[in-house]
C-alpha cells in the first residue's frame, strides 16, 4: 500500500472526518482527523498492516486553544510512517482510548493522562504511570502554564495500588531495588508456587523531566547533549534521532561524510550494547563466565570510542547539521585493526555460546510469545526479530548513510529468549560489516553543515533510528524561540516493557530475570519525561516500614 | 592425645575451609579472565562480617538460633570423622547414620532460619532448599550405605575409609560417578546454587541475615564444602594412604585441593539450573545410586 493509496482509502472510509493531509518528508505522512473517528481510524490502519509506534500529546492552547494528539503508525514493508493528528478543545481534552484495540498504546494514553490531563474513556487500566503517587491531582506538568521547576507540596503517605492478585497467587516484589534490575523500577510478580501468573509494573522512578526542560530552557543545539544522556548505553541513538528529526522538520540536508560518521557511531554503539546484554544475560542465568568474557571483548570498543570521540561512550559527537569530529586516516586504520581483532574474538565467543547445551536449557522455550502476539504488542528490535518479525528501521526507514550499505537483518523463528540472543550474536557480525563498509565508502568533505538563520517555526519532523534494543522514535515540532516547541522521545524499551507481562505469563519465577533481561531493558530511556526532582517523592512513596512490609508480605 | 584428635579435626577444618573457598574464587576468576581476590579474602570477609551489625529482623529465637545450629552441626561432623584416615576416639563410637543426621540438621537449620525470617525471597529459597535436600540426601546416604554394605558395619571408623578399599567393584565405580555428578549440589555451587540464586532470590534463605549470624552461615557453608571434598577423597580414594598420620593428612588435603579445583571448574562453566530441571537431574542420580547399592549387595 503506497502513501497515496492509504490517504485515498482513509478518505473513502472516513470522508469528511479526514480534514487534510501533508507529507513533511519522503516516507512521512500526517493526516488531520476529526477526533470522533480516532479509534476507528487507528483500527483501520492496524488492520491494514500498520504497526503502532507511539502517541504524541501536546499543549497547544496558546496557539489553537486545543490539546493536540498524534498517533503514529509504521508501515514497515511499504516504508512509510503515518501520523493521525487530532485535537480536542481545551475545555474538554477527551479522546477515545485506542488501547482496547492496540495494547501497546496503553502507556502513551496513561502518560498524557498524567502529564497533560487528557482523558481516555475506555482505557482498560487508567492508572497512574508517570507522576509520583503523591503528585497532586490537577497539576499536569507538561502543560505550558506549569513551570519546569515546580515542586508541589508533598501529601500524606500514598502508595501505588497494585493490580488485584489472581486467586491463589503470592506477590513477589522485584524492585524498586533488586539485583535483577540495574535501575530502579518495581515489578510485582504474582506467582503460583514457582509459576508466574501476572505481573504489574510501577516504574518511572528516575524522571529527569528532559522533554519539558528542552522545550522551555535550552536551545536547539544544546539538546543533543541532553538527548544522548537519556540513555547510558545508546547515547548516539538519541542524539542522532533528535538531530535527524530537527533536520527533517527544518529541511536541512547535511554533508554525506557526516552521515557516514553517524553510522560508524551508531554501529559501535550496537556492538558494545549487544556484548553488554549478552554478558548480562549470562549473569542472569547464573553463568558469570559468559558475563566476564563478553565484557572483556566489549572493552576494546569502549577504548576505541574514547579515541574517536573523547568519551568511553560515543557521546558528544552528534549535533544538528553533522558531527563534531572527523575520522582521520590514522583513526580509520585503528578502527579496522580493532574490528579485525573483535571479529575473531566474537567468532570464538559465538561458537562457545551457541553450542552450549546448558545455556539452551535455560533459554530455549522460555518467554515464548507467538509471532501474532508480538505484532499485537508492537514489540521491537531483537525482541521481535527473535520471534520471527522481520523489522529493522535501518533497512525499512533508511536514515544517515544506511541506504548505501549492504547488510543482513538476522531473524529467527524460535520465539523465545534464545532467539533474541541468537539475533544479537549475529547482529554483531553485521555491525562489523557495516562499519567496514562505512569507512570504505565514506566520501571526503566537511563534517558539519552550519545552518545560518533561525530554523522555521512549527514544522514537524519525526525520525526513526534502530537502536540496539529496537526502534527509537523522536518527534520534533520546531518552535519560535530557537528550541523545539514539542519534542517527544520514545525509546524501544517503552514499548517492549509493555509486553513483559505477556512474556512472563506461565513461565517459572527463576526465568523472570532472563526474560526481563532479554528485552535489554533501559529504564532510564523509559523514565525520561516527568518534571520534578523525584527524590523527595520516592522517599515518601517507599518508606522504610512500607518497604519492610512489602518485602515480607506473603499475600 | 586420643582425646585431642577430634579437636585437631575441628581446628584443621576451621583453619582451612576459608582457604579452600579462596582457591575456588581464585580459580573462577582465572577462568573468567579476572585477577580475582587474594587467597585469604574469605578470612577477611568473615572478619568483616563479624564487625557488622547483627540485624534481628524477625525478632524470634529460631531466627537467631538457626546460624548457631548450622555451624555446630557441621563442626560436630568435622569432629567425628576419621580425618587423615585415622579413626579418633569419637569415630569409633559413632556410625554413618549420625553423620547423615548431623548433615541434615545443618540443612534443616538453614530452613528454620529462612522460615523464621518470613521474607518472600527467603521463603522461595527455603522451599527450593527443601526440595534440594530431599533429592540430594539420598545420594549421600547411598554413598555411605554402600560402604556399610560392603563392610557389613555402619561404624564410621570402618565404613568410610575402607568402604571402597575392601573391594573396588563396579558398584563403587558407579557410585563414584554419581557422587561426582552430585558434588555441585552437595556444596550448593553452580549449576545447583538454586536456593540462593543471587539474581532472582538475592541469596534466598540468607537474605535477612547480617553480621555475625551471616558469618556463621557462610562459615558453615565453607566447612560443609570441605567435608564433601573430604568424603570423596576418603571414600573413593582410600588407597592414598601410607599409614603415617601426618603424611596421610597431607595427602588427603592435597587430594581435597584437587576436588576443589574440579568444583571451581564445573561451577564456572555452567549456568544455574531451574529447580524443575534440577529435580529431574537428581532423580536420575538417585536411581543410579540405588542401582550401585543394589550391585554392592549383589557383591560386585
Amino acid at each position: 500500500m503506497s502513501t497515496n493509496r492509504i490517504i485515498s482509502s482513509l478518505r473513502a472510509e472516513f470522508g469528511e472526518a479526514v480534514r487534510g493531509s501533508s507529507s513533511p518528508a519522503a516516507g512521512r505522512l500526517l493526516v488531520d482527523l476529526d477526533r470522533s473517528r480516532l479509534r476507528e481510524a487507528a483500527r483501520f490502519l492496524i488492520n491494514r498492516g500498520g504497526r503502532y509506534q507511539v502517541g504524541v500529546g501536546a499543549d497547544e492552547r496558546d496557539r489553537t486553544q486545543t490539546f493536540g494528539l498524534i498517533h503514529f503508525f509504521a508501515f514497515d514493508r511499504e516504508r512509510f510512517s503515518i501520523g493521525l493528528r487530532t485535537a480536542a478543545p481545551a475545555s474538554d481534552p477527551t479522546f477515545d482510548s485506542i488501547t482496547p484495540d492496540i495494547p501497546s498504546a496503553g502507556w502513551t494514553e496513561r502518560e498524557f493522562r498524567d502529564l497533560l490531563g487528557m482523558r481516555f474513556p475506555g482505557h482498560p487500566k487508567p492508572k497512574k504511570l508517570i507522576t509520583a503517587d503523591d503528585w497532586p491531582d490537577g497539576i499536569y506538568p507538561l502543560r505550558k502554564d506549569v513551570p519546569y521547576n515546580l515542586v508541589p507540596p508533598s501529601t500524606a503517605d500514598v502508595a501505588y495500588q497494585l493490580d488485584e492478585a489472581p486467586p491463589g497467587t503470592t506477590i513477589v516484589p522485584v524492585g524498586p531495588f533488586h539485583a535483577t534490575l540495574h535501575e530502579p523500577a518495581h515489578f510485582a510478580v504474582y506467582v503460583d508456587g514457582e509459576t508466574i501468573k501476572h505481573c504489574d509494573y510501577r516504574g518511572f522512578m528516575a524522571h529527569r523531566g528532559i522533554e519539558k526542560l528542552c522545550q522551555t530552557q535550552v536551545s536547539y543545539n544544546e539538546v543533543p547533549f541532553i538527548a544522548e544522556r537519556i540513555c547510558g548505553i545508546c547515547g548516539s541513538v538519541h542524539s542522532v534521532a533528535y538531530c535527524q528529526a530537527v533536520e527533517m522538520a527544518a529541511g536541512l540536508s547535511i554533508s554525506r561524510r557526516a552521515e557516514f560518521i553517524r553510522v560508524v557511531c551508531l554501529e559501535l554503539e550496537r556492538l558494545h550494547s549487544h556484548l553488554l546484554l549478552i554478558g548480562v544475560a549470562g549473569h542472569l542465568i547464573g553463568f558469570d563466565t559468559v558475563f566476564m568474557h563478553a565484557w572483556r571483548i566489549r572493552e576494546q570498543v569502549m577504548w576505541l570510542s574514547e579515541k574517536m570521540t573523547g568519551n568511553r561512550k560515543t557521546y558528544g559527537m552528534v549535533v544538528i547539521g553533522g558531527v563534531r569530529r572527523d575520522i582521520t586516516p590514522e583513526m580509520k586504520d585503528e578502527i579496522f585493526a580493532v574490528l579485525k581483532n573483535l571479529e575473531a574474538e566474537i567468532a570464538s565467543f559465538h561458537k562457545a555460546v551457541a553450542g552450549d547445551s546448558s545455556i539452551h536449557g535455560r533459554t530455549k522455550g522460555v518467554g515464548k510469545v507467538p509471532t501474532e502476539e508480538v505484532v499485537l504488542w508492537s514489540l521491537l528490535g531483537p525482541v521481535a526479530r527473535g520471534r520471527g518479525v522481520d523489522i529493522d528501521a535501518r533497512r525499512d526507514f533508511p536514515y544517515a548513510a544506511y541506504d548505501e550499505i549492504a547488510f543482513d537483518v538476522p531473524v529467527t523463528t524460535d520465539g523465545d529468549v534464545w532467539g533474541t540472543i541468537v539475533v544479537r550474536l549475529l547482529e554483531l557480525f553485521e555491525s562489523i560489516k557495516i562499519i567496514r563498509q562505512a569507512l570504505d565508502k565514506m566520501p571526503s568533505g566537511p563534517v558539519l553543515t552550519e545552518y545560518g538563520e533561525a530554523l522555521p517555526a512549527f514544522r514537524t519532523g519525526w525520525s526513526i533510528v534502530e537502536a540496539p534494543r529496537g526502534e527509537s522514535f523522536h518527534y520534533v515540532l520546531t518552535g519560535e524561540e530557537n528550541r523545539p516547541e514539542r519534542w517527544r522521545v520514545r525509546a524501544p524499551t517503552y514499548t517492549n516493557l509493555q509486553g513483559i507481562p505477556r512474556m512472563l505469563r506461565d513461565n517459572q519465577f527463576a526465568d523472570f530475570p532472563i526474560i526481563l533481561g532479554s528485552i535489554d531493558p533501559c529504564f532510564s530511556c523509559t523514565d525520561r519525561v516527568a518534571v520534578v526532582d523525584r527524590r523527595s517523592g520516592r522517599k515518601r512513596v517507599w518508606t522504610k516500614s512500607e518497604m519492610d512490609r512489602l518485602s515480607r508480605s506473603r499475600s | 592425645m586420643r582425646f585431642l584428635a577430634p579437636l585437631v579435626n575441628v581446628a584443621i577444618f576451621l583453619a582451612l575451609a576459608p582457604l579452600f573457598e579462596g582457591v575456588l574464587r581464585k580459580l573462577t576468576a582465572k577462568i573468567q579472565s579476572r585477577q580475582g581476590p587474594p587467597l585469604h579474602q574469605p578470612y577477611l570477609d568473615l572478619l568483616k562480617l563479624l564487625g557488622k551489625e547483627r540485624l534481628d529482623s524477625a525478632g524470634t529465637w529460631p531466627f537467631r538460633f538457626a546460624p548457631l545450629l548450622a555451624f555446630a552441626a557441621i563442626l560436630a561432623v568435622a569432629a567425628v570423622i576419621p580425618f587423615g584416615g585415622r579413626a579418633n576416639i569419637l569415630a569409633g563410637r559413632m556410625d554413618v547414620i549420625l553423620v547423615i543426621y548431623l548433615l541434615t540438621l545443618g540443612g534443616a537449620s538453614v530452613l528454620f532460619g529462612a522460615l523464621a525470617g518470613r521474607n518472600a525471597f527467603g521463603l522461595i529459597g527455603a522451599s527450593r532448599e527443601m526440595v534440594t535436600m530431599i533429592m540430594v540426601e539420598p545420594i549421600l546416604a547411598m554413598t555411605l550405605i554402600l560402604g556399610a554394605v560392603k563392610l557389613g558395619s555402619l561404624s564410621l571408623a570402618a565404613a568410610v575409609p575402607s568402604a571402597a578399599g575392601a573391594s573396588y567393584g563396579i558398584s563403587n565405580a558407579l557410585m563414584l560417578l554419581v557422587y561426582l555428578l552430585a558434588l555441585q549440589a552437595f556444596v550448593a555451587r553452580q549449576p545447583f546454587d538454586i536456593a540462593e540464586a543471587e539474581v532472582e532470590l538475592l541469596e534466598g534463605p540468607f537474605i535477612e541475615y547480617s553480621g555475625g549470624n551471616y558469618a556463621l552461615f557462610k562459615y558453615a557453608m565453607m566447612l560443609k564444602q570441605m567435608f564433601y571434598a573430604w568424603l570423596f577423597v576418603s571414600v573413593f580414594l582410600p588407597f592414598l594412604r601410607t599409614g603415617v598420620y601426618p603424611l596421610d593428612l597431607l595427602i588427603q588435603l592435597l587430594a581435597m585441593f584437587v576436588v576443589f579445583l574440579l568444583i571451581g571448574l564445573v561451577g564456572s562453566t555452567n549456568p544455574r539450573m531451574r529447580i524443575d530441571q534440577a529435580v529431574r537431574y537428581y532423580a536420575v542420580l538417585i536411581a543410579a545410586a540405588l542401582a550401585a547399592v543394589g550391585l554392592g549387595v549383589w557383591g560386585h
